[in-house]
């Protein structure tokens, strides 16, 4: 298969993936297109230098999560996107209000830590362990252990207070 | 909100993200390849804003040429219009060869260094149009003020207001020239940068 077609498959199987980092990193819909965007070009980028030493998936979420931080430093709109907003992927399509409200608290929450912490909850969220944390970040095992207790004690305090 | 509800809100879109698989090929492309020509659109749109105002000027010249009555402002209305023409032709060019580079396809190597030929005529064709702006100072007010007030600058004494007039327009020149040298350099930096990091 052509490496553009290996890498557009990619990208589909892997678009709610991406869709997470941006929603987690952007605070409106136009700087979270944006973000996408940015993330698709520099995985391309940096296809290539894939090397099948890790899941495909841990290399995703390492450039995905490098081109948030960087793009937060920026945070400035670049202009001319590719028009994504009709097959943008939504959070939810269903109606449930209950569903949607905790969606919105769970967001709310997030909003609350800093850029490292929001990677690491992110990440563990996901369903990652430590180990795999670690292998993203670049931390070490128990300095993720240390870091991700740390948040949840925030989170906690944080809930208790709304 | 526990912290187990925010897990099982999350798992809960993640399944509901999984399912809404809407992005097409062509899409994914796209994007990857608008990004990489947004870095010159801003160059672009002032390059072309530039060149058709060199574009008016040199046919209104070209209109007027019959005008210049004598060899040497006939002289100087050609060089004028080359100035007017040639120099702006040949940036755009140069701008469209670079923003059409094909980075999905081509290899990195062969990018690099297409980009790099591209990007050091383009750094070359901006030196010569600021070293023959100043020039151009010379030959393009005799032009333009025997077409406008039928005077042969070479034939009448200047006064000084006029001199100083002249000398204010070398320096904000100088300052404008600079000015804008450095913004090429910064944009064309910063592509070569995406480029040499695909390595």
């Amino acid at each position: 298969m052509q490496k553009e077609a290996v890498f557009t498959d990619l990208i589909r199987e892997h678009q709610s993936l991406l869709y997470k980092v941006t929603s987690i990193y952007s605070d409106n819909k136009e700087d979270q297109e944006d973000l996408f965007q940015e993330i698709v070009y520099q995985l391309w980028k940096y296809f290539d230098s894939f090397r099948n030493d890790s899941k495909i998936t841990t290399w995703m979420y390492r450039v995905a999560m490098n081109t948030s931080i960087t793009f937060i430093k920026k945070k400035k709109r670049r202009p001319d996107s590719v028009p994504i907003a009709d097959v943008f992927v939504k959070q939810s399509d269903s109606n449930d209000d209950t569903y949607e409200e905790r969606l919105r608290l769970l967001y709310q929450h997030l909003k609350y830590l800093n850029t490292l912490e929001k990677g690491l909850i992110f990440l563990l969220l996901e369903g990652k362990s430590y180990k795999e944390i670690a292998q993203i970040t670049g931390l070490n095992d128990s300095n993720v252990g240390t870091k991700i207790s740390r948040i949840k004690k925030k989170l906690k305090i944080n809930m208790a207070k709304q | 909100m526990e912290l187990e509800e925010l897990k099982s809100a999350w798992t809960q879109m993640s399944d509901e993200l999984n399912h809404q698989k809407k992005l097409t090929n062509q899409i994914i492309l796209d994007m990857t390849k608008q990004k990489y020509q947004n870095k010159f659109t801003t160059i672009t749109k002032y390059e072309t804003l530039g060149a058709v105002v060199c574009f008016v000027v040199a046919f209104f010249v070209l209109l007027n040429f019959s005008k210049l009555d004598t060899w040497y402002l006939q002289v100087c209305g050609v060089l004028t219009l080359s100035f007017l023409i040639v120099l702006p032709v040949m940036v755009l060019t140069t701008l469209k060869r670079l923003k059409n580079i094909d980075i999905l396809n081509g290899s990195y190597k062969e990018n690099l260094k297409f980009y790099l030929k591209t990007k050091n005529r383009l750094l070359r064709l901006q030196k010569i149009g600021i070293a023959v702006g100043f020039i151009a100072l010379f030959f393009i007010v005799p032009v333009t003020s025997k077409i406008i007030s039928n005077k042969n600058v070479f034939l009448t004494s200047l006064k000084t207001e006029q001199y100083i007039v002249f000398a204010i327009t070398l320096i904000i020149m100088v300052f404008f020239c600079r000015w804008a040298y450095n913004g090429y350099l910064k944009i064309t930096q910063s592509a070569q940068e995406l480029i040499q990091e695909l390595e």
